[in-house]
């Protein structure tokens, strides 16, 4: 069936759907009593979705945060994902700056990179379509290209049985994305802007995955141990509770961490 | 011959798992259709799976105060009720607004803070005895 003529039948029927009084959901619920099993792991987010807050909370300058270079690929696959997945997360700063040429750039630079890691065929179509929207300055469409390229990138690792790999992108793309986030709370600091950084559940994440990488050469690279490290230094300082202030201090701590950390990433390496 | 046979067996069960959870995952696009016109942007990631009668699935979800979010759920079962509510860690709903038609059940959110949130399916009557779900959502 049509996606259009899909689209026109979903709307139709949630026009005139009812709220679910049938159904009224438990006002609380104890989570506690969820078994392990029957709670399923984090989606990581991608970047513009907290880029758009920052969009609301003021008026960021975007160009500025943008890298000159995208830095440099070794022939080590973990240095490889992670910086796969720091360029994914550039291409949405790109779109926040509505650069074009930036834009088409990155999307070369992600078929590169995909292509060392024998995933290029996921991302031709996503690619080619990344510079044809950026063309005719679509930015709704390419953010929508960059998270799909993320995913079939992702997607395409597991399918070769490289989870383990697939994992390192999602992780390079929040190390850059933090990055970012905490260069520009620094710049205008407030709590309602920090309050973005209390990220524990993806952290506890990346932490486990990390921790059970099940490829040896993988588990023991010097950049996945350096980044153990810098998500074991982090979590303190992201706030225990909801709504607990993250001081500026903290901000600026994040900021240089994960500024290191990309810089080596970008580098061929620690 | 038994290991041959016992292998393609297992082939055919994944490919229909992956079957009814891709159907699923067609019917969550449609639910959040509409609030693309409305500006949200959809995830490409989803979360799926199968569940039985009053099985419940919580899903964590990392949510930004100051975003609003629609969780859209979708099953590949004819005359299942399914639904989808939202929780804080604490337990507390956060549910803004509820819909649902057919195989589609959508949920709106504007989280009061920043951090971690369950979305739970739950599976309140099927034709069948396992129920294929896929839970996909938009912000903005």
């Amino acid at each position: 069936m049509p996606i259009i003529l899909n689209a026109t039948i979903a709307a139709y029927f949630l026009a005139v759907a009812i709220p679910l009084h049938a159904q009224k959901p438990p006002e609380a619920v104890d989570l506690s009593s969820f078994p392990a099993q029957a709670i399923d792991d984090v989606l990581v987010p991608v970047p513009s979705e907290i880029f758009i807050v920052l969009d609301k909370l003021g008026n960021p300058n975007w160009r500025s945060e943008l890298r000159d270079s995208l830095g440099r690929q070794s022939g080590n696959r973990a240095q490889v994902a992670l910086l796969l997945g720091t360029v994914i997360a550039e291409g949405f700063v790109a779109v926040e700056a509505e650069d074009p040429e930036k834009v088409k750039d990155i999307g070369r630079r992600v078929l590169t990179l995909s292509k060392a890691i024998n995933v290029e065929k996921a991302v031709l179509e996503r690619s080619k379509s990344i510079t044809d929207k950026a063309e005719v300055k679509d930015w709704i469409s390419v953010r929508k290209e960059f998270d799909g390229a993320l995913q079939d990138v992702k997607a395409a690792m597991q399918e070769l049985g490289d989870d383990d790999l697939a994992q390192l992108v999602s992780v390079g793309g929040w190390i850059r994305g933090t990055e970012v986030l905490t260069s520009i709370i620094r710049k205008n600091y407030t709590a309602d802007s920090a309050e973005l950084l209390h990220q524990p559940a993806l952290v506890n994440f990346f932490t486990k995955k990390l921790d059970s990488l099940s490829n040896k050469r993988l588990a023991e690279d010097d950049l996945v141990e350096r980044i153990r490290k810098l998500l074991a230094a982090i979590t303190p300082l992201l706030g225990n509770g909801e709504g607990e202030v993250i001081p500026s201090e903290n901000v600026t701590r994040i900021h240089k961490m994960t500024r290191d950390t990309v810089a080596a990433i970008s580098s061929k390496g620690a | 011959m038994k290991k041959a046979l016992l292998f393609l067996m297992a082939l055919l069960i994944g490919a229909t798992s992956w079957a009814y959870v891709d159907d699923a995952l067609s019917f969550a696009y449609e639910a959040a259709s509409p609030y693309v016109k409305k500006g949200f942007n959809v995830r490409e990631d989803a979360w799926g799976g199968d569940l039985g009668v009053k099985d419940q699935q919580a899903v964590q979800a990392q949510l930004f105060k100051g975003n609003e979010y629609w969780f859209c759920l979708g099953t590949d079962v004819k005359g299942a009720v399914l639904s989808v509510s939202v929780y804080d860690s604490k337990g507390n709903i956060v549910n803004v607004e509820t819909t649902r038609a057919g195989r589609l059940s959508a949920v709106r959110v504007e989280p009061p803070r920043t951090g971690t949130y369950y979305a739970i399916v739950t599976v309140h009557k099927s034709p069948k005895e396992r129920t294929g779900w896929a839970l996909v959502y938009a912000y903005k």
